[in-house]
């Protein structure tokens, strides 16, 4: 049996992917990115999830015994503002690109060609 | 001196990027000069590591913050990365001098940073022990190389960058899956630690996250279904940024691929991924050669070329033999001088001229014969002519990949060579046979430059011996997994 944590992460990196690849406006496919980001930062929490423990600060009560895996926290912690640097500089250029060719369908953006 | 002010590496470039919007203050010249200057002392920095390393004949670990690895993050400056990092350092001081007059039209404040910061993620990816340490300066060096794609503000340039970063998002994602697989199963992030354990990872769980993490990293290296962005990149970016992408972004793609399958070697299923990248590289020198045969744009032909030889150098590096290593790295060095000769060559015809077409090389033996000679040089060493240095690492290649059983991959390799000679040689041809034009006056500090990197190719093509000796040091640094783990003082946890 799969976790639900699991299905649920994968699930979402693949929605993501299969909005990047199909949607044609540029926005929609930025969309797209940060859902699958999204579902990976899911994926690497689930990924130190201990059933039954709380959250790892040591304070009264819980011991080291006690917390789940702090590691993949501090990963996700970093993905997270990657994701976000990496979707505003997506987005300040989808607006250049909406001022130099007026539309946001990628179909449409194809001046560089060969 | 003690091997911890190796960090400097990764530290100069940082503090200094925090440092332009003060030196703003006194100009649009002074940022252009104070770059030239960061760029010169990372030169000093990662030539004295180079030569530290390579006299002692050990690696140069850095410990962050005094916890030893696998629960700090180390920096591993050995053969490979001492190497790599002084070419790094040696381009971007190349190019930061090439910007002083390349770049005249937009915030050049903003460029400075993100120079500075493209150094520093290529730096640090080739320097860094650590997995996610890795993924972190890969980013760093994707985002400032998205924003430096999109720098001229045109178009194309902002079309080039959007692919590149929907690509590059998509790649970092499924980088990061492959990370989160790799330490739900092993539960540690240090290379060295994982090389230790991977004998025991579950062969399902190896093959799948190594070939997410390949697939990641793919999209910085250029490697075949992934590298679309590549050319358009190349063709937009300002000049001296394409020469640093070609030169050494790349390279660090490379490196970090070929370290982390190696690391990864003695899981079960690892033949697999290893052919697998030998297919993809195959079918990017074929792919690259093509594409650039048909090129009416100088630097975009360049482009594939550079990608091209980016697939020789990757099936070089997955042949799982030293040799084959060995000949990789002898490339990615004669590469690393051969694209940035050319594309600095080219650049400067592009600013002088008025873009890159090749309507505008027509003459240019005649206009601006200097230019037009290194142009020359350059690309009658990519095309692996005897006495050039390319000639030598391509031979290598050939050599190992015969050695590693891949005839077909051989054939194909030296069939696409053909093609390579071609467009080549059309281009030289309209350089020197077509065309009139009057002499213009070239810059001397750029024509410095320019033969500096082409008495460097001469003289590696004449005397190879000892620069292979170097690249053997530095393949066997990837190679030898049992050594890098040995090098790596590794605190007892876990395990």
């Amino acid at each position: 049996m799969i976790s639900v944590y699991y299905f649920g992460a994968i699930a979402l990196i693949l929605i993501g992917l299969y909005a990047v690849l199909v949607k044609k406006n540029v926005l929609k496919m930025l969309i797209g990115l940060s859902i699958m980001e999204t579902g990976v930062n899911l994926l690497l929490v689930s990924v130190g999830y201990i059933s039954g423990r709380s959250a790892p600060i040591l304070s009264e009560g819980i011991g080291p015994n006690g917390a789940v895996d702090p590691i993949p926290q501090a990963l996700v912690l970093t993905a997270i503002v990657i994701g976000v640097a990496t979707t505003a500089m997506a987005l300040s250029v989808a607006i250049l690109i909406h001022e130099k060719y007026g539309t946001l369908n990628v179909e449409e953006i194809r001046r560089l060609r060969g | 001196m003690n091997g911890q002010y190796a960090s400097l590496l990764i530290a100069l470039p940082l503090i200094s990027a925090f440092f332009v919007p003060l030196i703003k203050g006194f100009g649009k010249k002074a940022i252009k000069y104070y770059l030239v200057l960061i760029t010169a002392i990372q030169t000093g920095i990662a030539g004295w590591v180079f030569s530290e390393v390579y006299s002692t004949g050990k690696p140069i670990i850095v410990i962050a913050g005094g916890w030893r690895p696998p629960v700090g993050i180390n920096l591993y400056l050995g053969h490979f990365a001492a190497l790599f990092v002084f070419i790094v350092a040696l381009v971007s001081f190349f190019m930061a001098v090439f910007s002083v007059k390349a770049i005249d039209v937009e915030p050049i404040d903003k460029y400075a940073m993100l120079f500075l910061l493209l150094m520093l993620g290529a730096t640090g990816m080739i320097a860094t022990g650590d997995l996610f340490n890795l993924f972190v300066f890969m980013e760093i060096t994707a985002i400032s190389a998205y924003a430096l794609t999109a720098y001229n503000k045109t178009g194309e340039a902002a079309e080039a960058s959007l692919k590149y970063i929907v690509l590059g998002g998509i790649g970092s994602s499924f980088f990061l899956v492959g990370v989160a697989l790799l330490y739900g199963s092993l539960g540690t992030l240090n290379l060295a630690h994982i090389a230790q354990l991977a004998g025991g990872v579950n062969a399902t769980v190896a093959q799948v996250s190594l070939a997410l993490i390949i697939f990641g990293l793919a999209v910085e290296a250029e490697l075949f279904p992934l590298n679309a962005w590549a050319p358009d990149a190349y063709q937009a970016a300002p000049h001296p940024i394409t020469a640093m992408f070609s030169a050494f972004v790349v390279k660090a793609g490379l490196y970090a691929m070929a370290r982390i399958l190696y690391v990864l070697s003695a899981a079960s299923g690892w033949a697999n991924i290893a052919r697998l990248l030998v297919i993809m590289g195959t079918l990017t020198v074929i792919v690259g050669e093509l594409s650039a045969l048909r090129q009416r744009d100088v630097k975009r032909m360049i482009a594939y070329s550079s990608i091209a030889q980016v697939g020789l150098i990757a099936v070089a590096l997955a042949l799982g033999t030293a040799d084959g290593v060995s000949a990789g790295v002898f490339h990615m060095v004669n590469h690393a001088i051969v694209k940035a000769l050319l594309f600095l060559a080219v650049g400067y015809v592009g600013i002088t001229l008025g873009g890159t077409a090749v309507e505008n090389f027509e003459g240019l033996g005649k206009r601006m014969p200097l230019t037009a000679f290194s142009i020359t040089v350059g690309a009658v060493a990519v095309m692996g002519i005897p006495l050039f240095n390319v000639f030598w690492s391509k031979m290598r290649i050939i050599l190992a990949a015969m050695g590693a059983g891949y005839a077909w991959v051989v054939a194909l390799v030296l069939a696409a060579s053909v093609v390579e000679a071609v467009y080549y040689i059309r281009l030289i041809h309209t350089m020197w046979f077509t065309g009139e034009g009057e002499k213009l006056n070239e810059n001397l500090v750029f024509g410095v430059i320019m033969l500096l990197l082409v008495v460097a190719i001469i003289v590696i093509g004449i005397y190879p011996e000892p620069l292979w000796d170097i690249v053997q040091k530095a393949g066997n640094d990837i190679v030898n997994v049992a050594g890098y783990i040995k090098n790596v003082p590794l605190m007892g946890v876990g395990a």
